[in-house]
């Protein structure tokens, strides 16, 4: 870590050259990646980064500069460059109280992973790949990747913030590709947590890998999925895809604060049909999204975005605050210290509502059944949405038929949120890596099952 | 310690413990400036490096990246204690070096001359062009962003080559008013500041944003498309691993076996090329140090080669492509050859049919495995050859190697991304679901 006495020299040399606000970011990580193929390991690569990122703001202007040589000279010339492009001095007292706080470790780690041997990582994915390869004769291909980073961060800034936390994240994915008559087809899962080398006697491994490889298999054998608007049933869990993208995005500070979102003056209308209740909530003991204090040093909290429909809250990073005249959230998030944080989603999720899943599915007389879905991304201007389904298949007259692949769902998400007419009891989450300005992010989806009673869903035409 | 220092302790502990030892060094400016409505939203000056050291013995490897230059011995240790957990039987190499790199000029070295003062007028000058027209009511965002890159690799078995490149781009996006907004966005990416024309950048993104007013979704149904150059960058990425050998030997691509077989339409060349001068990409040699090589992919519809990196290349007993990469075997510019016709008269030889100008949704529903594709696509309906309004809210789906064979015509206005360089093309059929 930086001592105190070179980080009050960095902000003091932001504030001296320019600027009404001046935070110092500093961060050291370490990580883990193993890749397994044919059931060998073909990829081992570990490696640290350690840098510091330095933020400027003049009113609504933000100056960021980021550097891995933490010599005080080099940081404070960055310091200078970041006040000098803000221009105008308007802080005279430079004395910065930091206010340490205790932080409240929600998220505890049991085995850290610098304390795990490698080749029991090993045995993780070797465990994976036979539970996946032996699952079908269809099985042809099974690659395992194994991943873990161990995290420390420190945020100080010149209105008294000092902040540390240490985030150790845990993941393994299974990629299993199924083979029938030349034609070749994938099954994903990728669970983690943000925990220690303990994740895996909380998850069955090997139900993991089946999974996988389950997408694979069915999807191998399933024709085209129709084309056109339909009811669609969509699964709990990895699910709440949809309204992580259809609807979380367009709720960032980062487009609302623009006018660039369709969610952009809303608060207090009715944006969602009434049996949408939905949360943003980085406090979920270690959930994969979840930290103790967001990147710009704010404490996480539990955010109610839709409230019955209504829209009661937006995501709000320290750029958010000056620019809405609102409260930060706890969202500011970052990929590491080359990128400026800006509001971005923790574990984001739907709330649970009163159907068992299986009384949706009989309630319906044709439509889609979503079981597991792909990624998908969303421009919050127009609130136009895509992803894609990787397992999915029909209902006919109330029940699950055939199964059927290639499907996408589209549609505008202001839309599509009113068009949730049922909400089930089986509220689940599941993982993803969310990308947008600030980088790639851990992210938590999540949603009971739900029923959209019209989507538009891209496939073949008969 | 400096570079240099840190290098020798290291090739010192490599030859005391009987291992061959590669070190790359990358070091990176960035340069970048967003506006959102006109006003400075974000601005970033910056710089770091990373180095990665590779330990080799019995052909296998094991690495670790550091962003420290303090402790070569751990640097060491960390990457060996990779190399053991490494139980794959596949051989693995380091290149000796010693080879002729082709001359190219990919530092010209102007970005980093212009004052941030310049490179603002251009992010100004964007915004403003794009915001001049009325029916456009935001301009959310206008991004520059000028970058040097610069690259060492240097081995134990003689292998020590540097190379530099620089290149920057300009993103404008605007939103025009509509009972729903629509979004239009243009970008260029040049290797020279004067390359980049922002009043040209600003007024595309308008246009693109106004042509579409008034769009409106289209019954579901198999169509003629003309995919424009834009959208075809996109797409043809599913195109990236299916030509690794990697994945053709792991079982992974549905090109296997397809050597020197007709996989597209005779009308469709792919070629990679090691040097393109609006390519940020152009590099002459790989992250193995290995020379890149132009070659066709496919030449006239027939697959000619796959990309290699040295482990795979000598699996096969053939010559390394140089398109060994840090995480994995890519081309350096993959470019789809252009043919003779303007985008006009490709409109004219469709007559009617959809145009595609922008697919989304390229991670998650283009899967390259089995090269089907499923994405939200943005486009023009077009009636007796001309364009009559804009399509929303629909999806294109196929299957790559399929669209390859459908390619029928192939037009002669190139555009430039990242890693794709292509011109449009007209598509025989494709399936588009809409209402």
């Amino acid at each position: 870590m930086l001592n105190e006495s070179v980080i009050r020299d960095v902000l003091s040399a932001v504030l001296k050259s320019g600027g009404d606000f001046a935070e110092l970011f500093f961060e050291r990580k370490y990580e883990n990646r193993y890749e397994l193929k044919d059931g060998k390991i073909e990829q081992a690569t570990s490696g640290e980064i350690v840098g510091v990122g330095i933020r400027g703001f003049l009113g609504t202007k933000a100056v960021y500069a980021y550097t891995n040589d933490l010599s005080r000279e080099n940081l404070i010339n960055v310091a200078k460059k970041v006040g000098e492009a803000l221009g105008e001095t308007k802080v005279e007292d430079l004395t910065f109280n930091f206010n340490r706080t205790k932080r409240k470790e929600r998220h505890v780690v049991l085995i850290p992973p610098a304390q795990v041997e490698k080749t029991d990582k090993v045995s993780v994915m070797k465990k994976a790949y036979y539970a996946a390869k032996n699952y079908s004769e269809l099985i042809k291909q099974v690659v395992v990747w194994y991943w873990d980073y161990d995290q420390e961060i420190l945020v100080a800034n010149s209105e008294g913030t000092w902040a540390e936390d240490r985030r150790v994240r845990t993941r393994l994915m299974i990629n299993a590709v199924a083979e029938k008559d030349g034609v070749l087809e994938r099954g994903f899962y990728g669970p983690g947590a943000g925990m220690g080398f303990e994740f895996f006697d909380r998850i069955d491994v090997e139900e993991a890998a089946k999974k996988a490889a389950r997408i694979a298999a069915r999807m191998v054998e399933a024709e085209p999925a129709p084309a056109g608007k339909m009811t669609v049933v969509i699964a709990n869990g990895f699910g709440g895809v949809i309204f992580h993208e259809a609807v979380g995005h367009g709720l960032e500070a980062t487009s609302v604060a623009k006018g660039a979102s369709v969610f952009a003056g809303k608060l207090g209308q009715k944006v969602a049909a009434e049996c949408v209740s939905a949360v943003d909530d980085a406090t979920i003991p270690n959930g994969w999204g979840s930290a103790n204090v967001d990147d710009e040093g704010t404490p996480t909290q539990r955010t109610l975005l839709i409230d019955k429909g209504v829209l009661v809250g937006y995501l709000v990073d320290k750029l958010g605050e000056r620019r809405m005249g609102m409260k930060s959230t706890g969202s500011g998030r970052r990929q590491d210290y080359t990128f400026p944080p800006t509001s971005r989603m923790s574990n984001t999720f739907i709330l649970p509502g009163d159907y068992h899943p299986e009384e949706i599915i009989a309630a319906t007389e044709y439509g889609l059944y979503a079981k597991t879905m792909g990624g998908g991304s969303v421009n919050p201007a127009t609130g136009e949405f895509n992803f894609a389904v990787s397992e999915a298949y029909l209902i006919e007259k109330g029940r699950i038929t055939k199964p059927v692949r290639g499907a996408t769902l589209i549609g505008k998400g202001h839309e599509i949120i009113q068009k949730i007419d049922m909400v089930g009891n089986d509220l689940a989450r599941d993982q993803g890596m969310c990308g947008s300005f600030s980088g790639s992010v851990p992210a938590d989806v999540g949603q009971p099952t739900i029923r959209v009673k019209e989507i538009v869903v891209g496939g073949r035409n008969k | 310690m400096t570079f240099e220092e840190f290098k020798d302790r290291l090739f010192a502990l490599a030859k005391k413990n009987g291992v061959e030892v590669q070190i790359s060094f990358l070091e990176t400016r960035e340069f970048s400036l967003r506006l959102a409505n006109g006003d400075l939203d974000q601005y970033t000056d910056a710089g770091k490096f990373n180095v990665e050291i590779k330990v080799l013995k019995d052909g296998k490897t094991g690495t670790f990246r550091t962003q420290v230059l303090e402790n070569p011995e751990k640097c060491f240790e960390e990457a060996l204690s990779n190399l053991q957990v490494k139980d794959s039987e596949e051989k693995e190499y380091f290149f000796e070096g010693g080879k002729e790199y082709r001359e190219m000029e990919t530092y010209v070295g102007r970005f980093e001359k212009l004052s941030v003062k310049e490179k603002m007028d251009m992010a100004k000058k964007a915004h403003e062009s794009a915001a001049k027209d009325e029916r456009v009511v935001m301009v959310p965002t206008v991004m520059y962003k000028d970058m040097v890159i610069k690259k060492i690799i240097t081995n134990t078995l003689g292998l020590d080559v540097e190379s530099q490149m620089d290149g920057g781009f300009l993103f404008a996006m605007a939103i025009a008013r509509d009972a729903n907004p629509r979004s239009g966005s243009w970008y260029e990416l040049a290797r020279t500041p004067e390359d980049l024309n922002p009043e040209e950048i600003g007024k595309r993104a308008a246009e693109e944003a106004i042509s579409l007013i008034g769009s409106k979704t289209i019954p579901s149904g198999k169509y003629p498309v003309l995919m424009r150059n834009t959208a075809l960058l996109d797409l043809m990425e599913m195109f990236i691993p299916m030509i690794s050998a990697e994945n053709v030997q792991k079982n992974l691509s549905p090109l296997k076996g397809k050597l020197g077989e007709q996989v597209g339409n005779p009308a469709v060349s792919i070629k990679d090329l090691p040097y393109h001068p609006k390519g940020l990409s152009s590099t002459p040699f790989d992250d193995e140090g290995v020379p890149t090589t132009e070659k066709f992919v496919l030449e006239n519809g027939v697959l000619k080669t796959f990309l290699h990196n040295l482990k795979t290349a000598r699996k096969e007993g053939v010559e390394p492509t140089g398109n060994g990469f840090v995480g994995g075997i890519r081309p350096v510019n993959l470019m789809l050859m252009p043919g003779e016709k303007s985008f006009e008269e490709l409109l004219k030889e469709m007559d009617r049919g959809v145009v595609i100008t922008e697919v989304e949704g390229m991670h998650a529903g283009a899967n390259s495995i089995s090269g089907e594709f499923s994405l939200f696509a943005k486009g023009y309906w077009v009636e007796n050859g001309e364009i009559a309004h804009g399509v929303e809210d629909i999806t294109i789906s196929g299957n790559f190697l399929d669209l390859l064979r459908k390619i029928v015509l192939v037009g002669n206005d190139v555009k430039v991304s990242q890693h794709t360089i292509a011109p449009s093309v007209l598509v025989e059929v494709l399936d588009v679901a809409g209402k």
